[in-house]
Protein backbone atom coordinates (compact mmCIF):
# COMPACT_ATOMS: atom_id res chain seq x y z
CA UNK A 1 0.00 0.00 0.00
CA UNK A 2 1.41 3.44 -1.23
CA UNK A 3 0.11 6.30 1.06
CA UNK A 4 0.06 9.68 -0.52
CA UNK A 5 1.81 12.46 1.34
CA UNK A 6 -1.09 14.14 2.55
CA UNK A 7 -2.52 10.84 3.98
CA UNK A 8 1.11 10.20 6.03
CA UNK A 9 0.23 13.76 7.30
CA UNK A 10 -3.01 13.27 8.58
CA UNK A 11 -2.04 9.90 10.16
CA UNK A 12 0.74 11.79 12.18
CA UNK A 13 -1.84 14.02 13.18
CA UNK A 14 -3.88 11.45 14.94
CA UNK A 15 -0.86 9.63 16.41
CA UNK A 16 0.15 13.01 17.92
CA UNK A 17 -3.37 13.33 19.40
CA UNK A 18 -1.86 9.84 21.35
CA UNK A 19 -5.54 8.27 20.89
CA UNK A 20 -3.96 5.40 18.29
CA UNK A 21 -6.60 3.29 16.80
CA UNK A 22 -5.45 -0.30 15.08
CA UNK A 23 -6.12 0.95 11.52
CA UNK A 24 -3.80 3.55 12.59
CA UNK A 25 -0.92 1.20 13.30
CA UNK A 26 -1.64 -0.64 10.38
CA UNK A 27 -1.10 2.42 8.09
CA UNK A 28 1.68 3.68 10.30
CA UNK A 29 3.39 -0.19 9.59
CA UNK A 30 2.48 -0.07 5.77
CA UNK A 31 4.44 3.79 5.53
CA UNK A 32 7.62 2.33 7.58
CA UNK A 33 7.40 -0.70 5.23
CA UNK A 34 8.09 1.57 2.34
CA UNK A 35 11.47 3.13 3.15
CA UNK A 36 12.53 -0.77 3.62
CA UNK A 37 13.99 -0.66 -0.20
CA UNK A 38 15.97 2.67 0.54
CA UNK A 39 16.75 1.17 4.01
CA UNK A 40 18.21 -1.65 2.60
CA UNK A 41 20.15 -0.32 -0.13
CA UNK A 42 21.90 2.58 2.04
CA UNK A 43 22.88 -0.63 4.41
CA UNK A 44 24.05 -2.69 1.65
CA UNK A 45 25.92 0.73 0.80
CA UNK A 46 28.16 1.10 4.03
CA UNK A 47 28.50 -2.52 4.57
CA UNK A 48 29.58 -3.93 0.88
CA UNK A 49 31.10 -1.11 -0.92
CA UNK A 50 32.47 0.79 2.10
CA UNK A 51 33.51 -1.50 4.79
CA UNK A 52 31.51 -0.45 7.48
CA UNK A 53 29.73 -2.03 10.33
CA UNK A 54 26.65 -0.83 10.39
CA UNK A 55 23.56 -1.30 12.84
CA UNK A 56 20.11 -0.68 11.39
CA UNK A 57 17.07 0.28 12.73
CA UNK A 58 14.53 -1.00 10.01
CA UNK A 59 11.83 1.83 11.67
CA UNK A 60 11.40 4.30 14.28
CA UNK A 61 9.54 2.47 16.79
CA UNK A 62 5.57 3.55 17.02
CA UNK A 63 6.20 5.01 20.37
CA UNK A 64 9.54 7.22 19.17
CA UNK A 65 7.74 8.59 16.18
CA UNK A 66 4.48 9.78 18.65
CA UNK A 67 7.15 11.76 21.44
CA UNK A 68 8.96 13.29 18.22
CA UNK A 69 5.56 14.24 16.70
CA UNK A 70 3.94 15.95 20.22
CA UNK A 71 7.71 17.16 20.94
CA UNK A 72 8.14 19.59 17.06
CA UNK A 73 6.07 20.31 15.06
CA UNK A 74 7.17 18.51 12.06
CA UNK A 75 4.50 16.94 10.24
CA UNK A 76 5.05 12.89 9.62
CA UNK A 77 6.44 13.17 6.12
CA UNK A 78 8.70 15.40 7.21
CA UNK A 79 10.64 13.12 9.48
CA UNK A 80 14.09 12.13 8.22
CA UNK A 81 15.13 9.08 11.05
CA UNK A 82 12.22 6.73 10.29
CA UNK A 83 14.75 4.39 8.75
CA UNK A 84 18.43 4.63 9.99
CA UNK A 85 21.39 2.97 10.90
CA UNK A 86 24.24 3.67 13.32
CA UNK A 87 28.24 3.33 12.90
CA UNK A 88 30.53 3.41 15.41
CA UNK A 89 34.33 4.63 14.95
CA UNK A 90 37.25 4.18 17.19
CA UNK A 91 37.67 8.07 17.55
CA UNK A 92 37.16 11.59 16.05
CA UNK A 93 39.70 10.72 12.97
CA UNK A 94 38.02 7.90 11.76
CA UNK A 95 34.76 9.33 12.36
CA UNK A 96 35.84 11.84 9.84
CA UNK A 97 37.50 9.78 7.43
CA UNK A 98 33.19 7.98 7.76
CA UNK A 99 31.74 11.11 7.08
CA UNK A 100 33.69 11.80 4.20
CA UNK A 101 33.57 8.61 2.46
CA UNK A 102 29.72 8.39 3.08
CA UNK A 103 29.41 11.55 1.81
CA UNK A 104 31.71 10.79 -1.57
CA UNK A 105 29.73 7.48 -2.03
CA UNK A 106 26.20 9.29 -2.14
CA UNK A 107 26.48 12.91 -2.93
CA UNK A 108 23.12 13.90 -1.98
CA UNK A 109 23.39 14.21 2.04
CA UNK A 110 22.33 16.51 4.43
CA UNK A 111 25.07 16.20 7.60
CA UNK A 112 24.19 17.21 10.97
CA UNK A 113 27.10 17.90 13.13
CA UNK A 114 26.53 18.25 16.80
CA UNK A 115 30.31 18.06 17.93
CA UNK A 116 30.95 21.70 18.04
CA UNK A 117 27.31 22.44 18.65
CA UNK A 118 26.09 19.80 20.89
CA UNK A 119 22.23 19.14 21.26
CA UNK A 120 21.70 19.27 25.42
CA UNK A 121 24.87 17.44 25.24
CA UNK A 122 24.63 15.29 22.72
CA UNK A 123 27.40 14.76 20.54
CA UNK A 124 27.33 12.37 17.23
CA UNK A 125 26.77 13.29 13.39
CA UNK A 126 23.91 12.93 11.48
CA UNK A 127 23.90 12.06 7.64
CA UNK A 128 20.30 12.41 5.98
CA UNK A 129 20.89 10.22 2.64
CA UNK A 130 17.76 11.12 0.00
CA UNK A 131 16.54 8.19 -1.88
CA UNK A 132 13.57 9.85 -3.22
CA UNK A 133 10.85 10.23 -1.99
CA UNK A 134 12.41 8.88 1.26
CA UNK A 135 15.66 10.30 3.72
CA UNK A 136 17.49 7.09 5.55
CA UNK A 137 19.82 8.65 8.49
CA UNK A 138 23.35 7.43 9.27
CA UNK A 139 24.51 8.48 12.89
CA UNK A 140 27.98 8.40 12.82
CA UNK A 141 29.60 8.27 16.46
CA UNK A 142 32.39 7.89 18.22
CA UNK A 143 32.99 4.94 20.73
CA UNK A 144 33.21 7.73 23.42
CA UNK A 145 29.97 9.57 21.76
CA UNK A 146 28.54 6.38 21.74
CA UNK A 147 28.10 5.43 25.64
CA UNK A 148 27.64 9.00 25.99
CA UNK A 149 24.90 8.28 24.15
CA UNK A 150 23.49 5.25 25.60
CA UNK A 151 24.00 6.61 28.99
CA UNK A 152 21.72 9.25 28.25
CA UNK A 153 18.90 7.39 26.67
CA UNK A 154 19.06 5.06 29.77
CA UNK A 155 18.56 8.11 32.28
CA UNK A 156 16.11 9.48 29.93
CA UNK A 157 14.19 6.04 29.87
CA UNK A 158 14.20 5.92 34.09
CA UNK A 159 13.91 9.79 34.88
CA UNK A 160 12.19 10.95 31.68
CA UNK A 161 12.52 11.95 28.22
CA UNK A 162 13.11 15.93 29.22
CA UNK A 163 16.53 15.51 30.73
CA UNK A 164 17.31 14.94 27.23
CA UNK A 165 16.18 18.02 25.86
CA UNK A 166 17.22 20.21 28.51
CA UNK A 167 15.10 19.49 31.06
CA UNK A 168 14.30 16.80 33.57
CA UNK A 169 16.33 16.11 36.85
CA UNK A 170 18.59 18.88 38.03
CA UNK A 171 21.44 16.37 38.91
CA UNK A 172 21.03 14.05 35.74
CA UNK A 173 20.80 16.63 33.36
CA UNK A 174 24.21 18.19 34.70
CA UNK A 175 25.80 15.18 35.09
CA UNK A 176 25.51 14.04 31.49
CA UNK A 177 26.39 17.94 30.67
CA UNK A 178 29.53 17.95 32.54
CA UNK A 179 30.39 14.48 30.84
CA UNK A 180 29.48 15.40 27.69
CA UNK A 181 32.10 18.16 28.06
CA UNK A 182 34.68 16.41 29.10
CA UNK A 183 34.71 13.93 26.79
CA UNK A 184 34.10 16.63 24.09
CA UNK A 185 37.77 18.19 25.54
CA UNK A 186 39.49 14.74 25.04
CA UNK A 187 38.31 14.60 21.70
CA UNK A 188 39.29 17.59 20.22
CA UNK A 189 42.96 17.33 21.94
CA UNK A 190 43.30 14.01 20.77
CA UNK A 191 42.46 15.57 17.23
CA UNK A 192 44.50 17.71 17.92
CA UNK A 193 47.84 15.11 18.98
CA UNK A 194 46.90 13.45 15.56
CA UNK A 195 48.34 16.22 13.48
CA UNK A 196 50.77 14.03 11.15
CA UNK A 197 52.51 17.76 11.81
CA UNK A 198 53.62 16.27 15.43
CA UNK A 199 55.94 13.38 14.41
CA UNK A 200 58.56 12.28 16.87
CA UNK A 201 60.99 14.17 14.44
CA UNK A 202 59.60 17.81 14.70
CA UNK A 203 59.35 17.07 18.35
CA UNK A 204 63.00 16.73 18.73
CA UNK A 205 63.51 19.32 16.14
CA UNK A 206 61.45 22.29 17.87
CA UNK A 207 61.25 22.53 21.66
CA UNK A 208 57.98 24.83 22.02
CA UNK A 209 56.33 22.36 19.41
CA UNK A 210 56.97 19.44 21.97
CA UNK A 211 56.25 21.74 25.28
CA UNK A 212 52.97 22.28 23.69
CA UNK A 213 52.34 18.33 23.07
CA UNK A 214 53.71 18.10 26.51
CA UNK A 215 51.09 20.24 27.54
CA UNK A 216 48.58 19.14 25.19
CA UNK A 217 48.89 15.41 27.34
CA UNK A 218 48.53 17.27 30.55
CA UNK A 219 45.41 18.78 29.74
CA UNK A 220 44.07 15.78 28.23
CA UNK A 221 44.63 13.67 31.24
CA UNK A 222 42.97 16.35 33.10
CA UNK A 223 40.09 15.87 31.62
CA UNK A 224 40.15 12.16 31.73
CA UNK A 225 40.51 12.44 35.25
CA UNK A 226 37.75 14.67 35.32
CA UNK A 227 35.48 12.45 32.72
CA UNK A 228 36.16 9.05 34.90
CA UNK A 229 35.11 11.14 38.40
CA UNK A 230 31.94 11.70 36.57
CA UNK A 231 31.19 8.39 35.69
CA UNK A 232 31.99 7.19 38.80
CA UNK A 233 29.18 9.45 39.91
CA UNK A 234 26.81 7.97 37.81
CA UNK A 235 27.96 4.65 38.84
CA UNK A 236 27.45 5.24 42.53
CA UNK A 237 23.89 7.39 41.74
CA UNK A 238 22.12 5.06 39.36
CA UNK A 239 22.16 1.68 40.51
CA UNK A 240 19.53 -0.39 38.65
CA UNK A 241 15.50 1.04 39.45
CA UNK A 242 12.83 -1.11 41.45
CA UNK A 243 11.38 -3.80 39.76
CA UNK B 1 19.83 -10.57 11.72
CA UNK B 2 17.06 -8.57 12.35
CA UNK B 3 15.98 -9.04 16.00
CA UNK B 4 12.49 -7.39 17.28
CA UNK B 5 12.91 -5.76 20.51
CA UNK B 6 9.79 -4.97 23.06
CA UNK B 7 11.48 -3.01 25.52
CA UNK B 8 9.73 -1.40 28.80
CA UNK B 9 11.48 2.41 29.43
CA UNK B 10 10.19 2.78 32.65
CA UNK B 11 11.73 -0.31 34.38
CA UNK B 12 14.51 -0.89 31.80
CA UNK B 13 13.28 -4.02 31.19
CA UNK B 14 13.72 -6.14 27.77
CA UNK B 15 10.43 -8.20 27.63
CA UNK B 16 10.65 -9.42 24.13
CA UNK B 17 14.04 -10.27 22.09
CA UNK B 18 12.88 -12.46 18.70
CA UNK B 19 15.72 -13.30 16.00
CA UNK B 20 14.83 -13.46 12.29
CA UNK B 21 17.52 -14.63 9.84
CA UNK B 22 17.87 -11.64 7.17
CA UNK B 23 15.76 -13.16 4.63
CA UNK B 24 12.66 -13.21 7.22
CA UNK B 25 12.30 -9.84 6.93
CA UNK B 26 8.95 -9.58 6.35
CA UNK B 27 8.05 -12.50 9.24
CA UNK B 28 9.91 -9.58 11.55
CA UNK B 29 7.29 -6.98 10.31
CA UNK B 30 4.61 -8.93 10.71
CA UNK B 31 5.43 -9.88 14.05
CA UNK B 32 6.35 -6.07 15.37
CA UNK B 33 2.78 -5.39 13.85
CA UNK B 34 0.84 -8.19 15.78
CA UNK B 35 3.00 -7.52 18.69
CA UNK B 36 2.16 -2.98 18.41
CA UNK B 37 -1.52 -4.15 17.71
CA UNK B 38 -1.91 -6.60 21.02
CA UNK B 39 -0.20 -3.88 23.00
CA UNK B 40 -2.16 -1.34 21.86
CA UNK B 41 -5.14 -3.31 22.87
CA UNK B 42 -4.26 -4.04 26.21
CA UNK B 43 -3.50 -0.10 26.94
CA UNK B 44 0.46 -1.16 27.07
CA UNK B 45 3.19 1.32 25.92
CA UNK B 46 6.15 -0.44 25.27
CA UNK B 47 8.69 0.41 22.84
CA UNK B 48 8.76 -2.26 19.77
CA UNK B 49 11.32 -1.56 17.43
CA UNK B 50 13.56 -3.89 14.80
CA UNK B 51 17.03 -3.55 14.76
CA UNK B 52 19.30 -5.20 12.16
CA UNK B 53 23.00 -6.47 13.41
CA UNK B 54 25.77 -8.95 11.74
CA UNK B 55 24.79 -10.48 14.77
CA UNK B 56 24.03 -10.19 18.83
CA UNK B 57 27.22 -8.71 20.11
CA UNK B 58 26.95 -5.98 16.97
CA UNK B 59 24.02 -5.35 18.12
CA UNK B 60 24.41 -5.11 22.15
CA UNK B 61 27.51 -2.70 21.19
CA UNK B 62 25.23 -0.23 19.47
CA UNK B 63 22.47 -0.65 21.43
CA UNK B 64 23.32 -1.31 24.84
CA UNK B 65 20.51 0.26 26.24
CA UNK B 66 18.22 -2.33 25.75
CA UNK B 67 20.38 -4.81 27.31
CA UNK B 68 22.18 -2.89 30.11
CA UNK B 69 21.37 -0.55 33.37
CA UNK B 70 22.83 2.59 33.82
CA UNK B 71 25.47 1.55 35.96
CA UNK B 72 27.10 -0.78 33.54
CA UNK B 73 27.22 1.62 30.83
CA UNK B 74 29.28 3.97 33.50
CA UNK B 75 31.18 1.80 34.17
CA UNK B 76 32.00 0.66 30.38
CA UNK B 77 32.23 5.16 30.03
CA UNK B 78 34.56 4.95 32.88
CA UNK B 79 36.58 1.98 30.79
CA UNK B 80 37.00 3.76 27.42
CA UNK B 81 37.86 7.18 28.80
Amino acid sequence: MRLSRSQVDRLGERLRGGNISDDDLRLLDAYRQSFAEPYAEVLAVLRDELGLAPTGRLAKSTKSIVEKLERETARLSQMQDIAGCRVITADVEEQDRTIQAIHARFGDVTVVDRRARPSSGYRAVHMIVAIEPHRVEIQVRTALQQLWAELSETLADRFGIAVKYGGGDDVVRELLGATSESVAEIEAIDAALADPDLSPAALARYPKLAARVTGLRAERQLHIDQARALFTRAIANFSAPDP
Amino acid sequence: MFYLIEYHRERGRLVRFDVFPTERRPDAEAARLDLELSLNAAGVSHEVVILEAADEDALRRTHRRYFDDARTIALAGRAAV
